[in-house]
């Protein structure tokens, strides 16, 4: 039986078996979890954009919200989506949200909402209210239908829309005070679009112009949605989980933008960090792996090229 | 027109009714019972004439949103304005039916949904009824189906009852509230988290595997990948910020003495290097390729809505 040569460093470099390849991602992504750190940022200008026009929206206006995220993103979307209603609860601004992209994200959202108003009830700070506060109009399955829809008129493309009041019989939603001053789409000051999916460009092409639009999307349509941000067809956009914690750490240390100034979110039991601040590290440290893998593999290459030249 | 087509102006027409009333469930019933006839009969139709159809309806929808983006919009419209002139006219009505038709492709996607549901059970229920190889996934599938659609609908039924209130403590929760948790936020959410959540693996495979410098071109974008990384990563870009706020000239701001902002030097900054990527090099090629795309897409539908595609049934 003749001997197999030993691999050379170069060879051994480039041949790292799959599974210990996974077993270190797991590693570097799960360790960060149990170690939170507070990591130097500086909050990109697109997320700088969307919380100074948050943060001067008029109180007591109605936002409209496509919340078009499941947990399969949970970790850029639902931080988003937490951020945007804490943010919204904080400054009484009401919120008017539905879906067009998956059957799934309504009860997300509504989910989502739940947990926000536990956190709100236990440390004895008012909730937000379905009705008073928020309605969700559900699933619309078609978005290219429903966005021209609400571009043309909002009062039909929402009619026959029914939410539970207090009382818990329910009710036309243009009869709550959500909706009740809505009569078209530009009387909503602004449109935010929570998003994984392709009705970030449905959004644009249907709906841009008649109501300003921002986005939270993740980070793998950062890319082609910061085009729209460029162009101004968007008044701020949030890219994945920077973008987060951007907006976490704006909520958390107040910022300053363009001259205006926007003190923190602060009072006993008032949680602006979140998913955000939670999974930084872990994004720091999936990033760090990625490029050390990158930078081995091509070492690896370039020993072995050494030595067959040789 | 403006009867047939205007749902809320007046709010009770014809086409609608007073929630929960007779007349309501009568013309929703009466409704069905002409879809499913409509469809029966459709499915009659030789197939002769089934291109005709097909190409008809197909023109008249495309040709809806063309008018609705061609024909001037009518502005400040309020119900009860009456129109002025003909052109006004045609205005109001096709903003009248944008709602109406935005309803239709509602309930068309609804029914491919629905038609997919469809589907899945027709397979499933035949492999499990025949015992083909692998029934036993068909029967966990088809009893997930069930069970969610169950619970599903019993629990929304209790979330939207008298007793709605009451749910926000989950000691008021009952058997279909428990079972409907378990199952959408226990159970789906959790495994659509969890495949989601396998493409880092891939990803970091695959960069280790095949991202190699073997030419200029990958020097190039792995050069700027790896910019663009290290700027999403706050502890990388403030280590690379040290040196160049070092070497920037300094300005006082608020009592402090801070790197100017503006100094040319600045532009060094990891952010600033990223930025420049994507704002100069990035955007531009991806407009490039939207302005592609957006044109092909353009062809596709005149090909589609003139129907001169090949296949399907117009053919």
């Amino acid at each position: 039986m003749a001997d197999v040569p030993a691999k050379s460093l170069g060879e051994k470099l480039q041949s790292i078996n799959r599974s210990t390849l996974f077993l270190i991602l797991i590693l570097c992504t799960s360790v960060p979890l149990f170690f939170p750190v507070k990591l130097p940022n500086r909050a990109d200008a697109p997320s700088m954009d969307l919380y100074q026009k948050l943060m001067t929206l008029p109180e007591g206006s109605t936002v409209l919200v496509q919340s078009d995220w499941t947990n399969s993103t949970r970790g850029e979307s639902g931080g988003q989506f937490n951020a945007l209603m804490r943010i919204l609860m904080r400054r009484h601004i009401k919120a008017c949200i539905y879906t067009a992209a998956d059957p799934q994200a309504p009860e997300v959202a509504r989910n989502a909402i739940a947990e926000l108003n536990k956190q709100q009830d236990a440390a004895h700070l008012p909730e937000y209210k379905e009705w008073d506060d928020w309605v969700h109009l559900g699933f619309f399955p078609s978005a290219e239908g429903t966005s021209v829809s609400i571009g043309t008129d909002v009062r039909k493309a929402f009619a026959g829309k029914k939410a539970t009041q207090p009382n818990g019989t329910q009710a036309d939603v243009f009869e709550s005070p959500v909706l009740k001053n809505i009569h078209a789409v530009r009387d909503f000051p602004l449109m935010i679009l929570i998003t994984a999916s392709n009705t970030s460009n449905v959004a644009i092409e249907r709906l841009y112009g008649k109501v300003p639009l921002a986005m939270m999307v993740t980070g793998v349509m950062g890319p082609e949605t910061q085009v729209y941000y460029d162009s101004h067809q968007l008044v701020g956009l949030s890219k994945g989980l920077k973008g987060v914690y951007d907006i976490e750490n704006m909520m958390q240390d107040g910022a300053k933008i363009a001259g205006q100034t926007f003190p923190p979110f602060t009072g006993p039991g008032v949680i602006n960090k979140d998913l955000g601040t939670r999974y930084y590290p872990t994004l720091h440290m999936a990033l760090l792996l990625l490029i050390v893998a990158v930078v081995v593999g091509n070492v690896g290459m370039f020993l072995s090229r050494k030595r067959s030249t040789q | 027109m403006n009867l047939i087509l205007a749902q809320t102006d007046p709010r009770l027409n014809f086409w609608n009714g007073t929630n929960d009333s007779v007349g309501l469930w009568a013309k929703i019933i009466i409704a069905f019972v002409l879809g499913v006839l409509l469809i029966a009969a459709l499915t009659r139709v030789p197939p002769q004439f089934r291109r005709v159809i097909v190409t008809t309806a197909t023109f008249i929808a495309g040709f809806f949103y063309i008018a609705l983006w061609l024909w001037p919009e009518p502005i400040g419209k309020k119900p009860g304005t009456l129109p002025n002139g003909a052109v006004e006219w045609v205005g109001f009505n096709i903003s009248d039916a944008v709602s109406v038709v935005g309803d239709f492709y509602n309930i068309l996607a609804t029914m491919l949904l629905g038609l997919g549901v469809f589907s899945v059970l027709r397979i499933h229920l035949r492999k499990f009824v025949k015992k083909q190889q692998d029934w036993g996934f068909s029967a966990v599938l088809l009893a997930g189906i069930v069970a969610m659609v169950f619970f599903g609908y019993a629990n929304y039924l209790t979330k939207f009852g008298p007793d709605a209130a009451k749910l926000a403590d989950q000691a008021n929760w009952g058997f279909v509230n428990y079972g409907q948790n378990l199952l959408f936020d226990g159970m789906l959410q959790q495994m659509d988290a969890a495949m989601f959540s396998i493409i880092a693996f891939y990803i970091l495979s695959a960069a280790y595997r095949a991202f190699r410098i073997r030419s200029v071109e990958a020097t190039i974008l792995l050069a700027t990948a790896l910019i663009v990384i290290l700027s999403l990563m706050g502890l990388a870009a403030s280590i690379w910020g040290m040196p160049v706020d070092a070497l920037s000239p300094h300005v006082t701001l608020n009592g402090q003495s801070v790197p100017d902002p503006g100094s040319f030097t600045q532009n060094f900054r990891l952010e600033n290097i990223a930025k420049w990527l994507t704002d100069a090099l990035q955007t531009s090629s991806l407009r490039g390729i939207d302005f592609g795309v957006g044109i092909g897409t353009l062809a596709m539908g005149m090909r589609l809505w003139l129907s001169l595609e090949k296949g399907g049934v117009s053919q």
